[in-house]
């Protein structure tokens, strides 16, 4: 799960908040909103156990909130300045913010220790993957009748980014960063190569000819990278695939696999042959090397997303950007976000932690925080802001990535056992990848532990 | 009187004694003891570490025979034992005995083999897997320019526990050498003449007067090595994460990732594991040193 670990999430932002208004429609709204849930939550009887934990406590009107957010420098200070400008416009509210001793990749760990100790924060950053098993706390805040209020714009936050947080009947908290997966490409290699940029309507097809064509066992160069850890990391790469010849994850009922379908094969088909038959596929099995080959031109093209801008960036990468290949003309994608979860001590705590998430995923907020950090937009209502145009001028192709956010159209399935499963499919893909396995009888393995998997109940 | 005048006098002795030792015992207990201890109540749970526990009974003990991802942990370090081991006491005594020679730059080379062992394993696993990359490593063009083929190494499922072994051999070689050194100088030279002149040769003076000097080390040694890879983790960590297809899973590994690693949220059942290792560490480390002690007992 490198993908978050590696983006740079928040990057220099400092220089920009101190100019910024803070009045104005979006900042107003806000205000309103954070009102509206106390209200709300204090008719839903949100409190839960106070705990002593934490120096972090409400008394007399005031009310301290901690927040881990995995983030080192200079992501770290741009989250403490925007807690230092929010506590200005909020005198009752005192916001600790820290990286919570850990980075993104670590925050599970350090969470479910803390949620152990009673000594659990207000608000972590939890990758999208972990929120089903993380919603299993009583601890884990439930703000469904906040969000589910028609006044409240939850349907301006993306598709992928509710389905995330929404468990069950459950919300747990708001979107912290949004992604998706398309194909960037080394302009520079294929100058070279006499090859042509590659058009919205490509299929798989066209983009293992071009792999094919990068490859050259002399020099040492590959057509694409793929991460081999059998991790999540290399399982969504392989889902839109999937989805893309009209197969599924699971069936509709979410009691059997159904990834072992005609659509499966077919897509690790397609990624076989690339590994076995082209050799136009560098496979990493440390999952840590695949950015840098792309960024010295080992490999011509990656399938990646928005946190990779930045890097690409500092690199003075000439590159290109484009959704990823179709399968019959069907370009989907996978968006993978990641949240911000809430954790309840009491219901004033509950409130000062949404009021600033709020804030903090505003339109106006939003737009000068992509802009410094290379992500996407949380909501839709951003991109109506001014910032927004700078945004697309500031990163190359971003702006396809944020169109693609419209190609997500399914999400992995949100329940417990959904970690499991992608580590029996990642083994599946990684056995076929190294030559180990049949991709039907990789498949049909991986759905059987999974059948097992899902018939014991949770 | 006189007598009663000791006592307290041993007493109070006593009593200064652990006054020194209890911060020490304290941060022992608070820090081992009681987390043992907690890993065992855990073992007897359903327990995520997020929602609320529940006991299980034994369930948990009941489940390990019949998970195969555990017996494949197993035999991982198991054999990743044998190989390492053996190698660590025989390379360690015979490089030992190569810098215990009459040779210039003594001591820079006893550094030189000292110098992985201080590093990181988190440090050495990184650069190994540049070493040892498929396409760009160095020990593949070296392999390349001799004519042989590339290797997969850690991209092989066949090859990267070994690579893996070697690996930790490089880092922990450096510990065997300096207490081998250090145990050379108590080998007495008058003995070693007059074997020599009783006509023992190399192999006979190395058999009967160096190995069973060298014998207490060689057994602590031989312990403090089964018990350090029995337990390899923070390599792994560092490197494969258990992967290829499983192939450099070790069981610790696979209790940090039944517990932390995002994916089976199964503390309880994690906890059970890591009793079973405890206990198997346990027994292997108490057979090993009863063995030696009867092969060397006089020296012990």
């Amino acid at each position: 799960m490198l993908r978050n670990a590696n983006r740079p999430a928040l990057a220099r932002f400092e220089g920009l908040i101190v100019t910024r208004t803070r009045e104005g429609i979006g900042m107003r709204r806000a205000i309103i909103r954070t009102a509206m849930l106390a209200a709300v939550i204090a008719a839903a009887g949100c409190g839960g156990s106070s705990s002593s934990s934490n120096q972090a406590a409400s008394s007399g009107g005031k009310v301290t909130i901690v927040m881990w957010h995995g983030q080192s420098s200079p992501d770290d200070k741009l989250l403490a300045n925007l807690a230092k400008q929010y506590m200005a416009l909020h005198p009752n509210v005192t916001i600790q913010t820290s990286s919570g001793g850990t980075t993104t990749d670590g925050m599970l760990q350090k969470v479910t220790t803390a949620l152990a100790a009673g000594t659990y924060p207000d608000i972590a950053y939890i990758y999208g993957s972990w929120a089903a098993n993380l919603a299993r706390s009583p601890q884990v805040a439930d703000i469904h009748s906040v969000v589910n209020d028609p006044a409240y714009g939850w349907s301006d936050y993306w598709g992928s980014e509710r389905a995330r947080l929404t468990v069950g009947q459950k919300v747990i908290g708001l979107p912290a960063v949004v992604d998706n997966l398309v194909v960037m490409y080394n302009k520079k290699v294929f100058d070279q190569l006499k090859i042509p940029y590659p058009s919205a309507d490509w299929s798989w097809d066209d983009f293992r000819a071009v792999a094919k064509r990068c490859t050259n066992p002399a020099a040492q160069t590959f057509g694409i990278g793929y991460p081999t850890d059998s991790s999540e990391d290399t399982t969504w790469r392989f889902w839109p695939m999937l989805w893309q010849g009209g197969g599924s994850i699971l069936t509709p009922d979410q009691k059997q696999a159904a990834f072992n379908s005609a659509a499966g094969v077919s897509a690790l088909t397609t990624l076989q042959q690339m590994a076995t038959v082209d050799h136009s596929m560098y496979l990493d099995p440390t999952n840590g090397k695949l950015e840098q080959l792309f960024i010295g031109g080992k490999t011509c093209m990656r399938i990646s997303g928005p946190w990779e801008l930045l890097d690409y960036k500092a690199a003075k990468l000439d590159y290109g950007v484009q959704v990823l290949p179709g399968t019959n003309g069907d370009h989907q994608t996978i968006s993978g976000p990641d949240d911000w979860v809430i954790f309840n001590h009491d219901s004033a705590r509950v409130q000062a932690a949404l009021g600033f998430l709020n804030w903090l995923d505003s339109p106006q907020q939003d737009a000068q925080w992509i802009l410094a950090s290379g992500s996407l937009p949380v909501r839709a209502s951003v991109m109506k802001d001014q910032a927004y145009q700078k945004f697309l001028t500031a990163y190359p192709g971003v702006d396809t990535i944020v169109a693609n956010l419209q190609n997500a159209k399914q999400a992995e399935p949100n329940i417990t056992q959904y970690p499991q499963l992608s580590k029996y499919v990642g083994d599946a893909i990684v056995g076929v990848l190294l030559g180990r396995a049949q991709p039907q009888q990789a498949l049909d393995d991986a759905a059987s532990k999974t059948n097992s998997l899902l018939a014991v109940p949770q | 009187m006189a007598r009663r005048g000791r006592r307290r006098r041993r007493r109070a002795e006593n009593i200064a004694g652990w006054g020194f030792a209890s911060p020490t015992v304290l941060l022992v207990l608070v820090l081992t003891f009681v987390p043992m201890g907690w890993a065992f109540v855990l073992s007897f749970q359903h327990n995520d570490l997020i929602s609320p526990p529940h006991s299980v009974g034994l369930a948990n003990y009941k489940a390990l025979p019949n998970d195969s991802e555990l017996r494949q942990a197993i035999s991982n370090t198991v054999y990743f034992t044998l190989a390492v081991v053996p190698l660590e006491l025989i390379l360690g005594l015979g490089v030992a005995i190569m810098l215990n020679q009459r040779i210039r730059l003594k001591s820079f080379y006893r550094t030189c083999f000292l110098v992985p062992f201080i590093a990181s394993a988190a440090a050495e696993g990184i650069l190994f897997t540049f070493i040892f990359d498929p396409n760009f490593g160095a020990v593949n063009s070296l392999l390349h320019g001799m004519g042989f083929t590339r290797q997969g190494f850690l991209e092989n499922p066949d090859q990267a526990l070994y690579v893996m072994a070697a690996v930790y051999l490089w880092g922990y070689i450096g510990l065997n050498i300096v207490i081998y050194s250090a145990a050379l100088q108590d080998v007495s030279a008058e003995v070693l003449e007059a074997a020599a002149i009783d006509g023992a040769g190399a192999w006979a003076r190395f058999r009967h007067v160096i190995l069973p000097t060298v014998a207490p080390q060689t057994v602590f040694l031989a312990i403090w090595g089964l018990i350090d890879s029995l337990q390899l983790f923070d390599l792994i960590y560092a490197t494969t994460k258990g992967g290829p297809l499983h192939a450099t899973e070790t069981v610790a590994y696979y209790i940090y990732d039944l517990v932390f690693g995002g994916v089976f949220f199964a503390a309880g059942y994690g906890a059970a594991v890591s009793v079973g290792l405890f206990g198997f560490t346990l027994i292997v480390v108490v057979l090993v040193s009863v063995l030696e002690r009867r092969t060397y007992g006089a020296q012990l």
